[in-house]
């Protein structure tokens, strides 16, 4: 099939402006198929920031790329103007390390994560496995770019990391295993029954910043989102400077920024803006802070001229 | 009650007997086997000396560019290679 020839040139324009590109189906935030979901874990795990393009909504695109790379399926990611692989190929070069010296960065150092299993934990996990263990499969326990952790019973591959607990081995690949360190599993009861409870000190949580440290923030020129959560109507009668209304669109131009970005809630004061920032942490941002006391402690103790209300 | 629809398409076998003929053409010193593995679904194994030095991606690239026809648009013969192995002989 020959390439026509506008796809063939807006593509060499997608990959030469773009460092890294990853042709996908959906984007970073939604993806929609399992492949490009974990290459989309894998990348947003090693670099802050990188382009992507979403084949469904450009069918010209979708086709082109599989005649433009010499490759059937999607996704396919670019680097410095290369094709580098799939979904697998990906996988792999994570394993052996490559990924890193191809994404210019460095390598994370992998360790042996310290877990914690409680010791009903343990006699749920050994049944687990003589049930559905043996013929190689073993147990996994992986933990995504939000921090979800996943247990599951599958084959062990080359690079996985072994971390051992009263007895029972748990195998986790190596991004997962830079963020488990820590981590305990419990069992818990829920209305469905017996479920696997599993809590990580390293997910991020909502960090707090009082008035005076968001004043320190703003006049040493420091770069971040601030976000005001509250009601038009209540902006109306008072709004701290710089503050941008959280309402849909802009949501959505939050959500498309890299996952290291700043973030600073605030509302009347600092329950409304701890949800918000609560959201923000479950869709992967990293850096997320709630203002104490929110606008009402700004009027208090920074700007008076701010009305009370 | 749903019933299911099974769209006849053409035999694994003729897809294989195509797949085999469009990489030949590519790469006519390569040894080449193709498994069906249900509908519009097969393995490929390659082997061919020009596959010398090359990375995996790159030796995949050969032989995936020689059967693009195969597996364009919406009724392609061939939905997907579930394993593609190249080796040097």
């Amino acid at each position: 099939m020959a390439l026509d020839e506008a796809v063939q040139q807006e593509l060499t324009r997608i990959i030469e402006a773009n460092e890294v590109v990853l042709f996908m189906k959906g984007n970073r935030q939604a993806p929609q198929c399992g492949f490009s979901a974990t290459v989309v874990g894998i990348l947003d795990s090693i670099l802050p920031s990188y382009h992507t393009v979403d084949v469904l909504s450009a069918p010209e695109i979708r086709e082109g790329i599989k005649v433009f790379s010499s490759w059937p399926t999607i996704p396919q990611l670019y680097v410095k103007g290369e094709f580098v692989g799939g979904c697998d190929i990906i996988q792999e070069m994570v394993g052996s390390g490559e990924l890193y010296q191809t994404l210019g960065v460095e390598p994370v150092e992998v360790v042996q994560p310290k877990i914690e299993v409680s010791p009903a934990a343990i006699s749920a996990l050994q049944q687990a496995l003589s049930q559905y263990g043996g013929g190689g499969r073993e147990l996994h326990l992986s933990v995504d770019a939000t921090f979800q952790s996943h247990l599951s019973i599958a084959p062990r591959t080359p690079a996985d990391v072994e971390a051992i607990a009263e007895g029972v081995t748990l195998l986790l690949d190596p991004i997962s295993a830079s963020r488990a360190d820590g981590i305990r599993i419990d069992v818990a009861d829920t209305p469905e029954g017996q479920a696997f409870k599993v809590d990580n000190p390293n997910a991020p949580r909502v960090q707090t910043l009082s008035v005076r440290e968001l004043k320190e923030a703003m006049d040493s020129g420091e770069r971040f989102e601030l976000l005001d959560v509250r009601t038009p109507e209540e902006r109306a009668i008072a709004s701290i400077p710089g503050a941008v209304l959280l309402n849909e669109e802009e949501a959505a131009r939050i959500e498309a920024l890299p996952r290291d970005t700043k973030l600073v809630l605030h509302c009347h004061h600092g329950g409304r803006s701890q949800q918000a920032a609560e959201q923000f942490v479950s869709l992967g941002f990293t850096r997320v802070f709630n203002v104490v006391g929110g606008i009402d402690a700004w009027s208090q103790e920074i700007d008076p001229a701010v009305p009370r209300y | 009650m749903a019933l299911q629809i099974i769209n006849a398409g053409p035999e694994p076998e003729e897809v294989a007997g195509r797949i085999r003929e469009a990489i030949e053409a590519a790469l006519p010193d390569a040894r080449i086997e193709v498994l069906p593995r249900g509908p519009g679904h097969f393995e490929l194994t390659v082997t061919d000396a020009g596959f010398e030095g090359l990375s995996r991606v790159k030796q995949q690239q050969r032989v995936y560019a020689a059967i693009t026809e195969l597996m364009s648009g919406p009724n392609a013969p061939v939905h997907a290679i579930d394993r593609l192995e190249c080796r040097v002989p």
